[in-house]
C-alpha cells in the first residue's frame, strides 16, 4: 500500500509539467496533496475528489455537465475535477485519464470515446484503488461500478420517432442524417427508430441513413440533398448536436417550413432559433446539467461504499433514478422533449 | 499552320485575326490545359448521369446549394493554388477559418455588426494570420509545411480561446447575403459563387499574363534561377500567404452564412484537406512551378458534385471518400507521367 503511494507521489512530480496543460497545473498539484493525506489519516472525513473525463472539452454539452457535476460537488461537499481533450480522441482522452490516476483521485467517471481501449485503464485506476463508473457513454466490458446513462437507448429512439411522426401529421416519409458512422450510441438508436417506426406507425418510413460527421455544413449539405432527391420527403431527423440545427437550417434555406419538420438531438440555445420559426418542430435530449449532478452523486455513493438501491431519491428533481443491479446502470429518467414552451428554461 | 487556317476565316468577317507571336505562344501554356478539358468532360458526364439517375439534380433547388456550398474550399484554393506553385504549402488554412469565424461570430452577436463591416473584420484577420505564415516562411528558410503545420496550432490555440470553452449562440442572419438561401441569390444566382468566380478569374489572368504573375510560376521551378533573374522572391512568396490569407478570411464569411445559428469549436477543422484535395485534383502540381485556378475551381466542383450525387442516389455517405481519394490518385499519377514524358523529351 505505502509503496504504492511512494510510487505513485514519484510519477505525480514526473508528470507536472505534462500536467500544466489548460491550466490543469494547480488543479492537479491540490489534489494529489489533499487525497494522499486524507488517505494517509485512514481514509477519514476529508472532501472525496471526483473527476470527470469528458469526450471533448469546449463543447456546451459537456460544459452543462461540467456546471451540473460543480454544483453537485458545492451541495454534497466534495472536489470537482474536470478536464478533457480538445479534440474526442481516445488517445489524447487516455493521457487525461492517466494523470487523474497518477493524482490519486477518490473517484474517476469518465465518458469514452473509445470504450474498449478505455477499459485496461479503468482496470489500472481500479487497482490503485479509484472507483470508477462510466457516465453519458459506457464502457460495458470494463471494472467500472456503475455507468450514469443519461436516458435509455430506447427511450431516446422512441421519443425522436413520436416527436418526427407527430410533426409530420402521421403519415409519410423522413430521412436520418447521423453523424459519426461508427458511434454506437447513434447507430443504436437509429436501430430503436427503425423497429419502433416499423412496428407503431406502418404509414411511417424511414427513406435513408445518411453520416454528416459533427460537420454542420456537411448536414445542412446533405439534408438538401436528401429534400431534393425525393420531393416526398416530410420529415427529417437530426441524430445529434450538429445536425438537429443543421437539417433545420437546411429546411429553412429551401424555404419549406411547413412542407418538411424537423426534430433532433439539438441543445437548447442551437435549436432556439429554429423552434422559433419553425424549421424545427422539437427536440429530444436529457437535461445535461441533471446527469451532472446525477454523477456526481454516483460518486458520492461510491466514494462511501454505499449500495444504489432499485429507486433511488437524489433530490427534488430527480426523486426516483432507478438503478439496474444486472447492468450497473443509473437512468436519469425519461428523455426531455424541447419545444418553444421550455427551451428558454435552459442555457446551454 | 495555325495562322494559316486562321487568317482566310478572320477575312470574311471583316476583322483580321491577329495571332499572338510564336515565342509568347511557346511560354504560355494553352488557357485550358488537357487536365482541366478531362475534368470539365467529367464533370459534365457526372451532371447528365446524374440528371437522368434523379430528376431533381439539375433544378435550382439542387444546384443552388452544390455551387455554394463549394465556394469556401474554392476561394481558399485560389490562394492555395497560387502558394503551391511557388513550391510551398499552407495547411493552416483551416485555422485561419477558425480564428476568422469565431471572432465575427462573436462581434456580429455582440454588437449587431452590419455586413460589409463583417467582411472587412474577417478579410483583415484572415490577412494578419497570412501575413505571419508569409513573414515566417519568406524569410524563415524553413519549409512552408513545417512553419504552416506550426501556425496550424498556433492559431488552433488562438481560435480555442476566443471560444472560451463553449459555442457561440444565436448568430444573427447578416451573412445571408452569402447563403444558400432566398437572401443568397439575385435572380436566382448565388452571390457567393459569383464572388468566388469573379476573384478566381482575376487571379487566372494575373498568374497567366502578367511578369508578376509569371514569376510565381519561376519561383516554383527553380527558385534559386528565379533569384538570379532578379525577381524578388520573399516578395512573392511573402504574397502568395497573405493572399491565402486574406481568401481564407472572406471563406470564413461563407462557411459562417452556410451554417447554422450556432458555431462550435470544430469549424474548419480538415478543410485544409478538402483545400488541398481540389487544387491537387486541379491538375497543380504539388511540387510546384505548374498549375492554374481554373482547374482549382474544376476540382472544388467535382468533389462537391460528388459529394451531392452520392446523397442524392442514395448511396453510402462514406463513398464520397472513396472517390475523392481515388480523384487525387489519378490527378497524381497524371502529374507524374506528364513530368516524366516532359524529362524524357
Amino acid at each position: 500500500m505505502s509503496a504504492r503511494r511512494h510510487r505513485a507521489t514519484v510519477a505525480v512530480v514526473g508528470v507536472g509539467m505534462a500536467l500544466t496543460l489548460a491550466g490543469c497545473g494547480q488543479g492537479s498539484g491540490g489534489s494529489a496533496g489533499s487525497s494522499g493525506g486524507s488517505d494517509g489519516g485512514g481514509g477519514g472525513g476529508d472532501t472525496p475528489s471526483i473527476a470527470f473525463v469528458p469526450k471533448l472539452q469546449g463543447i456546451p454539452y459537456f460544459e452543462a455537465m461540467n456546471a451540473g457535476g460543480e454544483a453537485a460537488c458545492e451541495e454534497l461537499g466534495c472536489e470537482w475535477l474536470y478536464q478533457g481533450p480538445v479534440e474526442a480522441d481516445a488517445a489524447a482522452q487516455a493521457d487525461i485519464v492517466r494523470s487523474f490516476i497518477q493524482q490519486g483521485v477518490d473517484v474517476l467517471f469518465v465518458a469514452p470515446n473509445d470504450p474498449d481501449s478505455m477499459a485496461p485503464l479503468l482496470q489500472e485506476a481500479a487497482d490503485a484503488g479509484i472507483a470508477v463508473g462510466t457516465t453519458d457513454t459506457d464502457a460495458p466490458n470494463s471494472v467500472r461500478e456503475v455507468f450514469v446513462s443519461q436516458a435509455s437507448t430506447e427511450g431516446i429512439g422512441q421519443t425522436l420517432t413520436d416527436q418526427m411522426v407527430e410533426a409530420m401529421g402521421g403519415a409519410g416519409r423522413y430521412a436520418i442524417v447521423s453523424c459519426g458512422e461508427t458511434a454506437e450510441n447513434l447507430n443504436s438508436w437509429i436501430e430503436v427508430q427503425r423497429e419502433y417506426t416499423a412496428s407503431e406507425y406502418p404509414e411511417v418510413e424511414i427513406t435513408e441513413v445518411v453520416y454528416a460527421g459533427e460537420d454542420q455544413a456537411v448536414a445542412t449539405q446533405m439534408a438538401t440533398d436528401l429534400m431534393n432527391s425525393d420531393p416526398t420527403l416530410t420529415g427529417l431527423v437530426g441524430e445529434c448536436t450538429s445536425s438537429a440545427p443543421g437539417v433545420a437550417q437546411a429546411v429553412r434555406d429551401a424555404g419549406r417550413i411547413g412542407q418538411v419538420s424537423t426534430v433532433g438531438l439539438g441543445t437548447p440555445n442551437s435549436i432556439a432559433p429554429y423552434l422559433e420559426d419553425g424549421s424545427a418542430s422539437s427536440s429530444v435530449l436529457w437535461d445535461v446539467e441533471a446527469l451532472g449532478y446525477l454523477t456526481v452523486w454516483a460518486g458520492m455513493q461510491l466514494a462511501e461504499g454505499a449500495e444504489f438501491e432499485a429507486t433511488n431519491d437524489v433530490n427534488s428533481d430527480l426523486s426516483a433514478v432507478e438503478y439496474d443491479e444486472e447492468t450497473k446502470t443509473l437512468l436519469l429518467g425519461p428523455p426531455l422533449v424541447l419545444t418553444t414552451e421550455n427551451v428558454g428554461d435552459f442555457d446551454y | 499552320m495555325s495562322t494559316a487556317t486562321l487568317t482566310p476565316a478572320g477575312r470574311p468577317d471583316g476583322e483580321p485575326a491577329a495571332p499572338a507571336p510564336k515565342g509568347r505562344q511557346r511560354i504560355l501554356p494553352p488557357p485550358v490545359t488537357g487536365q482541366e478539358m478531362v475534368l470539365i468532360v467529367v464533370i459534365a458526364l457526372l451532371w447528365l448521369a446524374l440528371s437522368l439517375a434523379t430528376p431533381a439534380f439539375f433544378t435550382s433547388g439542387s444546384i443552388v446549394p452544390l455551387l455554394v456550398g463549394m465556394t469556401p474550399i474554392a476561394l481558399i484554393g485560389i490562394g492555395m493554388t497560387i502558394v503551391i506553385i511557388t513550391g510551398g504549402i499552407d495547411v493552416s488554412v483551416g485555422s485561419i477559418v477558425m480564428v476568422c469565424s469565431v471572432i465575427v461570430a462573436q462581434t456580429m452577436v455582440g454588437s449587431g455588426l452590419p455586413l460589409p463591416l463583417a467582411v472587412l473584420l474577417a478579410v483583415a484577420i484572415g490577412g494578419v494570420l497570412g501575413l505571419v505564415n508569409g513573414v515566417l516562411i519568406a524569410y524563415g528558410r524553413v519549409h512552408a509545411i513545417i512553419i504552416t503545420f506550426g501556425t496550424l496550432n498556433l492559431f488552433r490555440f488562438i481560435g480555442l480561446q476566443v471560444f472560451d470553452s463553449s459555442t457561440v449562440e444565436g448568430i444573427p442572419r447578416t451573412l445571408n447575403f452569402f447563403g444558400r438561401g432566398e437572401a443568397g441569390r439575385t435572380l436566382g444566382i448565388p452571390h457567393s459563387f459569383v464572388i468566388m468566380l469573379v476573384l478566381a478569374a482575376l487571379v487566372w489572368w494575373y498568374l497567366r499574363h502578367t511578369a508578376g504573375g509569371r514569376h510565381f510560376y519561376a519561383i516554383g521551378n527553380d527558385q534559386q534561377a528565379a533569384r538570379l533573374a532578379g525577381i524578388s522572391v520573399r516578395t512573392r512568396v511573402l504574397m502568395a500567404y497573405v493572399v491565402t490569407g486574406l481568401l481564407a478570411g472572406l471563406a470564413s464569411c461563407f462557411v459562417l452564412a452556410q451554417g447554422t445559428s450556432s458555431l462550435a469549436a470544430n469549424v474548419g477543422s480538415g478543410l485544409e484537406l478538402a483545400v488541398i484535395a481540389a487544387v491537387v485534383i486541379g491538375g497543380t502540381s504539388i511540387i510546384g512551378g505548374r498549375g492554374s485556378v481554373l482547374g482549382t475551381v474544376l476540382g472544388a466542383l467535382l468533389v462537391q458534385t460528388v459529394a451531392t450525387g452520392v446523397t442524392q442516389l442514395g448511396w453510402r455517405s462514406q463513398l464520397s471518400d472513396l472517390f475523392v481519394g481515388l480523384f487525387i490518385l489519378i490527378a497524381v499519377g497524371a502529374d507524374l507521367i506528364r513530368q516524366r514524358t516532359r524529362r524524357a523529351s
